[in-house]
């Protein structure tokens, strides 16, 4: 049985309960996907950007290089925040 | 303007449908009207001996660049096409994503048909359609891969699957497969979920003042990084494969 005939029947034979259920497990997950998703990135980001402030502290005349690859290393880190962010849309809107 | 239709894309069916029976008509015409743009605007910059103040930046914009695929590429011979192949996907990749920060004029499915938005919503960005972002980051790999058969020779290329040991083969397979996921995957949702963002976020306040400074943050500045990092990637996985 593939999603979404299981949820077809949730909904059909559930009623009321079904649509309840169905809707709570959708929200809950995308909720729980971009919070917990957020965490990892959000420590990685910070490590990149203090150890760049502390760079840039004791090589000031590199601060432009610095910056650049901070920027750079920000937005690789990000990358699995951006999945997590990808799961909860696709749960939220593409899901039958 | 409501929340309908958002993150729904205009897909026209012909034939039996299916995989390539489908065609998503706003990309085509808006990466066919970028590529346009970008050849109209090269042809107007002339190179002189003496350099003019245009001649001067574009100059020192691709030498910053030049410098780092100089220190990354480390066979000379390929630094050229390296250079050439990330350059034409940052300025493509840079003009969308910045249309995604201007307004203009996309197109939404509605139930009741196709809903045409004139300077409510902005330009729609080719990047925020994973098909465009998989060919090229696929494109990356097979020409990063072929570039490492030519220069080494495929006995050596066939070898470094196998290092450091022979039980690292399945991992190295992988890890070649996940690179143009996580490349693809990293643009198309930095533009498309910010444009998602963008638009819950100024349905909230009723479209107050908020969008113009949302825009500027997810269509320019962030724009422009994600597009710095796809071709600077671009640089760094063919080089680390020569």
């Amino acid at each position: 049985m593939d999603l979404k005939t299981m949820l077809e029947t949730l909904v059909t034979n559930g009623g009321y309960l079904g649509w309840g259920l169905y809707y709570l497990g959708k929200l809950l997950a995308a909720g729980l996907c971009m919070g917990i998703g957020a965490i990892g990135p959000a420590l990685g980001e910070g490590k990149i950007g203090a150890s760049a402030m502390e760079a840039m502290a004791r090589q000031p005349e590199l601060s432009g290089t610095i910056r650049t690859n901070m920027i750079l290393a920000d937005a690789i880190a990000e990358t699995t925040g951006i999945y997590s962010l990808l799961i909860a849309i696709i749960l939220l809107l593409v899901l039958p | 303007m409501s929340l309908e239709g958002i993150g729904e894309r205009w897909i026209v069916y012909f034939g039996n449908g299916g995989f390539f029976g489908q065609l998503n008509p706003m990309t085509l015409i808006m990466s066919f009207s970028i590529m346009i743009m970008l050849v109209l605007i090269a042809r107007k910059i002339k190179f002189e001996r003496i350099p003019g103040r245009v001649q001067g930046a574009v100059e020192t914009f691709f030498d910053s660049f030049w410098q780092i695929t100089e220190e990354v590429v480390p066979n000379p011979e390929y630094r050229k096409p390296t250079f050439v192949i990330a350059m034409t996907l940052f300025l493509y990749i840079l003009v969308s994503n910045v249309l995604g920060g201007i307004p203009g004029i996309n197109v939404t499915p509605l139930a009741s048909g196709i809903n045409v938005q004139l300077f409510t919503d902005v330009w729609y960005s080719p990047t925020s359609d994973l098909n465009v972002n998989l060919s090229y980051a696929i494109m990356v790999l097979i020409i990063s891969h072929a570039f490492a058969i030519k220069s080494k020779g495929f006995v050596s290329w066939f070898k470094s699957f196998f290092e450091p040991t022979p039980i690292m083969f399945p991992m190295n397979i992988v890890s070649e497969i996940a690179k143009p996921i996580s490349h693809s995957f990293r643009l198309f949702g930095n533009i498309m979920g910010g444009g998602m963002l963008v638009l819950i976020l100024s349905s909230i306040v009723k479209y107050f003042v908020l969008p113009v400074f949302l825009w500027a943050i997810f269509g320019w500045f962030f724009g422009i990084v994600q597009a710095f990092v796809f071709s600077l990637l671009t640089i760094v996985y063919i080089g680390s494969m020569l």
